[in-house]
């Protein structure tokens, strides 16, 4: 047996150094171009493959949903993945890399930003193609993002600053509702708000506006319990916070003029996949130049211990403040986002079940790291959209895949780490070529 | 490793072999069906699941659904939409975009239903939600049907009805001010008790939030204050909880509910307290006649308890479904087509005899159709007292 295990974990290792052997000089760059490339692949040749591997359809998430519902048609699921994602991505990859690697460098040597802006333009470019072929993967990309960016967002208060905040879900609704509320009265012929104020060719340029109102209004509610928690810590902070969740929650139930409980719809469809895409790339460099600044670091040491970060100048008070409004703003936001995208918000959605989810995304992916919000978002998204056809089961794995996380990695999938831009997008040369 | 790699590489092989090559061929007519299978009200979801079952059974029987002279194989799409907004919304996207259903039953709840509805009118896909009684589901939506009555109909009922059966003249509310469904009805109500006997005619307007389970301050009120009945317009376990606190607080006179309460959960939390009151709703369990008796029988015995107004409901508006696909009059293959046919059929049903009354649609996409007032019987039936046409 242990032999056996040995043998297995030999092969493991095997597998692991033949992958660093063979695309450890492989650029970002390079493996973003492959992503447009498999896209437009699946967008010429996607359906008929599709049709003659036996599948009803291209798959549409990875094939997850269909293997669920017929394990007939894992074979061919796994034969289309293979053709249509993982080998045009892998063959592109090696394929560009020596040119895409001195592209690399010189693109870095040029500006920074500059290749930055590059590489999110390759990867919007392949989310964009990989989204126009169905409407359910646009849909779920949207929210995806969503997630992150209100993952982040906590991560800022829950993992940097070290506090356990529950008011998530009512920053998120105070955005989604200051948003809605700009945007339907300006622009919508309501019967709550009388009709439009203004034309509606001026709502896409508003929309950023209504997005930093729903934000700052967020915000606004986060110095509510900011200031009256000042002295707690831990647990108080908690119930403090999920008090405020609950408050902001009957205050939108009792507000006639938003709809009530019946919640508002009617917003305008502004919530187009390059804006919530922006927006996402707007929260996650903003958060991670913010938690790699002097702030973040202060934000640790406050965590780390308080009476400590006092005696060394930081100014704990204010640091904390700060930091809590700005988790608030990144979330107000993704509310905004969150309501233009389904075009409907009623407050029973920012309840308790939100906070779990928005909670378990933090946790999963890994405290104090911007790569791991990213990665629990993303994954936790997709597993419930890939495990719904399960039903009751689902909310057996996902939670006990949690429970999995916190034996063997108890501060999530990747913690700790910083979030280095430039460093990702380096070109990946081999250390003799270097020298 | 390599015997391995052969290994799975011919089962993949065999499994290629025999998959079935006419995956949703162009003789399958596909339903979607969404439904809240999980998340807060899962006996909604199972009500709805089972009922389709039902129907998709009886579609079977006959060897597919016959369209003009043409029969086709119907496949069911079930859904779960974890009883959220957004993934109500994905749910309905993904019916309608990757398994191209031709008609969407579901969402049931109002605060599912509305997001969902724009997706399948946005879509030109036609929706019937069988439960959601708030108007926005359907409110300018052409492609969105309902097959229930609305709170602004339903209001009036129980005012008139208590008006006419007890004479009363002084009412007593409490009602989720949490819960958009209670919230409504509460306030139709009032305004139509109003209507009928002038402003403060309703001496008790109490509310609580979602969740609370001791109302005896609010009861306590309604009591002091004179009202000679309560109108409670709650979901079946909090019904239990204000009519046996209420009891317990010494009061005696009728307390009077609304469809919500029409579950067979009722009876089981509520026990004595609940026999004998009144409340309105979509179709009457207990001496029911004709293809209600049947409808009823064949669920009890399937599954082991009398079915909800949720999957009566459901299987009227899956009634529905099939005479509009029927009267559509043939089926194209070319799925938007087919869709616009289909919803112009079902805009066109005039008098469709479903087991909770008979169903004409509005403009709006609405039914005209009756409301049934209960009375809970000495054995805990919930047997027919009256019928109150629009």
């Amino acid at each position: 047996m242990e032999a056996n295990s040995s043998k297995k974990k030999g092969r493991i290792s095997r597998v692991r150094h033949w992958c660093s052997k063979h695309f450890s000089d492989v650029p970002l760059l390079s493996w973003l171009i492959g992503a447009p490339v498999a896209a437009v692949l699946e967008d010429f040749v996607g359906t008929p493959l599709a049709l003659g591997l036996g599948l009803p359809k291209v798959p549409v998430l990875f094939g997850f949903v269909l293997m669920l519902k017929k394990p007939l048609l894992i074979p061919s699921i796994l034969i289309y993945m293979i053709l249509i994602y993982i080998l045009p991505v892998v063959v592109t990859a090696k394929l560009t890399a020596p040119l895409f690697n001195r592209l690399a460098s010189k693109l870095l040597n040029v500006s920074g930003r500059l290749s930055v802006v590059i590489h999110l333009l390759l990867l919007y470019a392949g989310l964009h193609l990989w989204s126009s072929i169905s409407a359910y993967r646009l849909l779920t990309l949207k929210l995806t993002l969503i997630a992150v960016m209100v993952t982040l967002s906590l991560n800022v208060i829950n993992g940097y600053m070290g506090e356990f905040s529950c008011s998530h879900p009512g920053f998120m609704a105070l955005g989604a509702y200051g948003a809605s509320v700009f945007t339907v009265l300006l622009f919508v012929n309501d019967k709550i708000f009388g009709p439009a104020h203004l034309p509606a060719y001026l709502a896409p340029y508003m929309f950023p506006i209504a997005l930093i109102l729903g934000g700052c209004l967020a915000s606004l509610g986060a110095l509510a319990i900011a200031i009256p928690s000042f002295r707690t810590r831990g647990d108080y902070l908690a119930i403090i916070s999920l008090a405020f969740m609950f408050i902001v929650k009957s205050m939108i139930e009792n507000l006639e003029v938003v709809g009530g409980p019946r919640g508002l719809s009617s917003q305008p469809d502004l919530a187009a996949l390059p804006i919530v895409f922006i927006w996402a790339v707007l929260c996650i460099w903003i958060t991670n130049n913010f938690v790699r600044s002097t702030m973040g670091k202060a934000l640790n040491a406050v965590r780390d211990n308080e009476l400590a970060a006092d005696a060394m100048t930081v100014n704990t008070r204010r640091t904390k403040i700060i930091a809590f409004l700005f988790g608030a703003f990144w979330a107000g936001v993704a509310g905004g986002l969150f309501a233009h995208v389904l075009r409907y918000v009623n407050p029973g959605t920012f309840g308790i079940q939100k906070l779990a989810e928005v909670l378990a995304m933090v946790y999963f992916g890994g405290l104090n790291s911007v790569y791991g919000s990213i990665l629990g978002a993303v994954s936790l998204s997709l597993l419930s959209e890939m495990l719904r056809p399960l039903e009751m089961l689902k909310w057996i794995i996902i939670p006990l895949l949690l429970i999995l996380l916190m034996i063997f990695r108890p501060t999530g999938l990747i913690s700790f780490k910083e979030f280095d831009v430039i460093k990702l997008i380096q070109p990946r040369n081999n250390s003799r070529e270097k020298s | 490793m390599r015997k391995l790699l052969v290994l799975l590489l011919s089962i993949g092989l065999l499994c290629l072999v025999f998959t079935p090559v006419s995956w949703g061929g162009k003789n399958v007519i596909k339903i979607g069906i969404n439904a809240p299978l999980t998340g807060d009200i899962p006996k909604v979801g199972e009500g709805t699941k089972y009922a389709a079952e039902m129907w998709l059974e009886d579609i079977n029987k006959e060897g597919g659904l016959k369209v003009g002279d043409k029969v086709y194989k119907v496949e069911l799409v079930i859904e779960d939409n974890e009883s959220k907004a957004e993934s109500a919304v994905k749910a309905n996207t993904k019916l309608i975009t990757e398994d191209e259903v031709l008609v969407i039953v579901g969402p049931q709840a109002s605060k599912q239903a509305i997001p969902a509805g724009e997706v399948a009118n946005n879509y030109k896909t036609p929706m019937i939600s069988p439960w959601s009684t708030n108007p926005a589901t359907t409110k300018d939506r052409p492609y969105v049907f309902r097959g229930c009555f609305l709170d602004p109909f339903q209001g009036p009922v129980i005012a008139n009805f208590v008006t006419k059966e007890f004479g009363f003249k002084k009412a007593a509310v409490l009602y989720d001010v949490a819960s958009d469904y209670p919230k409504g009805l509460a306030e139709f109500f009032k305004k139509a008790w109003e209507d009928l006997h002038g402003p403060g005619s309703v001496v008790a307007f109490e509310s609580f939030t979602t969740k609370d389970a001791d109302f005896s301050s609010q009861l306590t009120k309604i009591i002091k204050s004179g009202a000679e009945f309560l109108f409670t317009p709650q979901y079946y376990n909090e019904v239990a909880l204000i009519v046996q606190q209420a009891h317990e607080l010494g009061w005696n006179k009728p307390i009077v509910g609304s469809d919500s309460w029409g579950s067979a959960e009722l009876i089981k939390l509520c026990g004595k307290d609940c026999y004998g009151l009144f409340f309105s709703t979509h179709y009457a369990s207990a001496g029911a006649k004709g293809k209600t008796k049947e409808f009823i029988d064949r669920y009890k015995k399937k599954y082991g308890y009398v079915p909800d107004d949720v999957a009566a409901l459901t299987w009227d508006s899956l009634g529905i479904v099939k005479t509009a696909i029927q009267n559509c009059g043939k089926i194209t293959g070319n799925i938007e087509k087919d869709r616009q046919c289909v919803r112009d059929a079902m805009a066109k049903i005039k008098e469709y005899k479903g087991i909770t009354g008979d169903m004409t649609f509005t403009e709006d996409g609405d039914p005209i159709k009756c409301a049934v007032i209960v009375k809970i019987s000495d054995k805990g039936e919930f047997e027919f007292y009256k019928s109150v046409c629009p």
